[in-house]
């Protein structure tokens, strides 16, 4: 009896280990905008996953810059050619939501609900999770240490400090050093005042505009008190370092700022944002993972694609990204981790990081958000250029909005 | 070389030693014959332009008239895109923008090409050292060139508001440095100097290749009657390089209207401040979704390109029929 069971076990165990064994080898493609050491770290994480999964071959392409990988991905889509799953700003996919493969039915409870709140809201498309948050950063406030000594808290301290920072050193009429700057091809910047102040570009169900309301008005009103003491360029402020005390910009960005702080012989700091009369919350960037439902996609590479995505979302793998990218954690358990509290505790300035990324907030998943936030960008340009007036600009923003939402 | 003729007889010769025959080949006409061996020969180019070149040409002209989304469906929409881009102050900026900037780039670069040119042709003691150097800007890669001159152009440390604050020491003299790539008011005319001093070169060049052809006899006849250095200059070198003026001057306009990455490097991927130097091509380009990663409206996108195309036909048709007639072949 005894030796008849054990055989039974044997066979059974032999039989599932067959199987295991037998997994159909499966590709996927993986396109990615991540170049140099962030490439390298992706690499080293793909590598990773198919040490742990080896049927599983992961064809993991750096497509050039977001810009290049936006146009590709766009290209595979008309032509019904996608990868398995890449790396995209939630305005390249909201406006093809029917062909992609919803993630979050696939994560666990535990999985679903280990993903930092303020990252959910633009990864789901009619309340189904969709993508995953990947490569997060949050913009955050940069500030000159020999000039700032404690960095402004509020919306008052932020436009105080900055009249008083902007000086023309040498008496020659033209000022050398501005307090603050801003991007106009960065139109979060606004949307982060517009946040705090209580206002939102479209009302809860995107049914009316309401970026010309009173809220809005009054962050844009902020901005334009601003604008005598700001640097306006397109250009990155690692370029422009010396040109301004503080200035808002993505965590992203630490290493090529501190760079040229450092290069320019200063300190550079980094805190929260300001906070508004509302609140303090700033605004989430980069990018996030999606699984194309594409005739050319098997069921069984979507499996896979969900076991990578289920993969990088681990706690020990979101914290080796972020320590290796500059990007932040993506999940709870990840801040939660004894490897990131100790890289934190080593490194000052990812306090206020982390602190502004579990208070913050994203872009909105409006299947017109593309053109949305380029007619916001062209406004905001006109308000900082002082080619308009606050008014002016956000009632533009709000007329060339609203035919949008009728798509 | 092979004559087509007479490949087509080996052929024949081939085919009757396996026992087939091409007789047939030789009832067609002769001439059609010789343009059908032609094109034969031609075919793997024009497989090629018709791929690339005439297919997306001729689907613009479709694409203009759907509503173009990344998913179907992709109706018909009439000229809704063109009503659109009437609409769009943008375009009508842009299209101002551009001929500004033709207006006035290709005349000085070709003013500027043609005195380098006769300089040039003086008989300079290192002429090809000078021909070098004056083409070097031509052939470096204008991602790389326009990189520099965007320092140059830097307000506080670049080489322009040196010069600039140079002058201003000059007495009863005042200049202020200027925010060449940060002012709506200068951007255009930054991008300006940057293509005349990118192009003048190899205009020049071209058009000392033009006066070297030109026969001795007409200069010896010239000076025989008398005529001085800026006669001769403007009555026999001038009339006889039309052929090369006339041509640098097509290329020149064809080649500005359709100026982009200088303006998307110059102003790290946007057309300037407040779009102040966004041309027909840039606008194209951005509401097709190619630049800062905008929504993709390749039906607008296609609706402008068929304007732009219409203007540089346009243009190309008055060349050849009024210009054409004063330039003068020896």
């Amino acid at each position: 009896m005894l030796r008849r069971l054990i055989l039974v076990g044997l066979v059974v165990a032999f039989s599932f280990g067959v199987v295991g064994m037998t997994q159909e080898p499966v590709t996927i493609q993986l396109w990615h905008g991540m170049s140099r050491a962030l490439g390298e770290a992706i690499d080293k994480l793909v590598a990773d996953f198919m040490a742990e999964y080896p049927y599983i071959t992961v064809e993991s392409t750096y497509q050039g810059g977001y810009g290049d990988l936006h146009s590709k991905l766009d290209a595979a889509v008309v032509a019904g050619n996608t990868p398995t799953i890449a790396q995209v700003y939630t305005d390249w996919i909201s406006p093809v939501k029917s062909i992609l493969y919803p993630i979050g039915p696939q994560l666990t409870a535990e999985e679903r609900a280990d993903i930092v709140e303020g990252l959910l809201p633009a990864n789901t498309f009619d309340g189904v999770l969709t993508t995953v948050p990947f490569n997060k950063s949050i913009m955050i406030l940069y500030y000159n240490e020999d000039l700032v000594d404690t960095p402004p808290a509020t919306w008052a301290e932020y436009e105080q400090m900055a009249k008083d920072l902007t000086a023309d050193l040498d008496g020659d009429g033209v000022i050398d050093r501005y307090g603050t700057a801003f991007r106009p091809s960065n139109p979060e910047q606004f949307l982060i005042f517009l946040e705090q102040a209580g206002g939102s570009i479209l009302n809860e169900d995107w049914t009316e505009v309401t970026i010309n309301s009173a809220a809005g008005l009054e962050a844009m009103n902020f901005i334009n008190g601003l604008v005598p003491y700001s640097f306006i360029t397109n250009e990155y402020m690692s370029d422009h370092i010396t040109e301004a005390a503080m200035f808002l910009d993505t965590s992203a960005g630490y290493t090529y700022n501190v760079g040229a702080a450092t290069n320019a012989g200063f300190e550079l700091g980094v805190a929260r944002a300001p906070a508004g009369p509302v609140n303090g919350k700033s605004m989430v960037q980069g990018t996030n993972l999606v699984i194309y439902d594409t005739d050319n996609q098997t069921q069984a590479q979507k499996d896979a694609a969900i076991l990578l995505v289920k993969f990088l979302l681990r706690p020990e793998n979101t914290v080796y990204w972020a320590i290796h990218t500059g990007y932040q954690p993506v999940t709870k358990s990840g801040y939660q981790s004894q490897e990131w509290i100790d890289f934190v505790a080593s490194h000052p300035y990812q306090v206020a990081m982390s602190e502004q990324m579990l208070d913050s907030f994203e872009s909105m998943p409006h299947p017109s958000y593309g053109d949305i936030r380029s007619v916001i960008m062209t406004g905001w340009e006109e308000v900082l250029r002082g080619a308009e007036t606050p008014e002016a600009a956000l009632n533009y923003m709000a007329e060339e909005i609203e035919p949008l939402l009728q798509q | 070389m092979t004559d087509p003729i007479d490949l087509a007889k080996r052929a024949t010769l081939m085919g009757r030693a396996r026992g087939t025959s091409l007789r047939w080949f030789y009832r067609i006409r002769p001439s059609w014959r010789e343009s059908f061996a032609a094109y034969l020969y031609l075919l793997p180019a024009l497989v090629i332009l018709g791929a690339f070149v005439f297919y997306p040409f001729f689907s613009a002209f479709r694409l203009s008239m759907i509503k173009w989304n990344l998913l179907p469906p992709r109706p018909f929409v009439g000229f809704d895109n063109f009503r659109y881009i009437f609409h769009d102050k943008y375009f009508w900026r842009a299209l101002w923008h551009t001929v500004y900037y033709v207006g006035i780039t290709v005349p000085i670069t070709m003013t500027l090409a043609v005195l380098i040119a006769s300089l040039l042709n003086k008989g300079l003691r290192f002429l090809s050292f000078a021909r070098t150097s004056f083409f070097l800007s031509y052939i470096s890669p204008l991602v790389a060139i326009t990189m520099v001159w965007r320092w140059m152009f830097n307000a506080r440390f670049g080489l322009f508001n040196y010069f600039l604050s140079l002058i201003d020491k000059i007495p009863f003299i005042h200049v202020n440095a200027v925010q060449w790539l940060n002012d709506p008011k200068y951007a255009l005319p930054a991008v300006i100097i940057l293509s005349v001093w990118h192009y003048v070169g190899y205009q020049a060049i071209i058009l000392l290749a033009g006066m070297q052809n030109i026969e001795r006899q007409y200069y010896d006849a010239a000076k025989v009657d008398g005529a001085s250095g800026f006669q001769i200059w403007r009555k026999v070198t001038l009339p006889l390089l039309t052929p090369q003026l006339f041509f640098v001057f097509i290329i020149s306009l064809i080649g500005s209207f359709k100026i982009f990455t200088e303006i998307n490097v110059l102003f790290s991927g946007t057309s300037g401040p407040l779009r102040s130097a966004e041309t027909l091509v840039y606008y194209i380009l951005r509401i097709g979704g190619r630049i800062g990663n905008q929504t993709p409206h390749l039906g607008r996108a296609a609706a402008a390109s068929v304007i732009l195309f219409g203007i540089i036909f346009a243009f190309t048709v008055f060349q050849l029929t009024v210009t054409q007639r004063r330039v003068h072949y020896q």
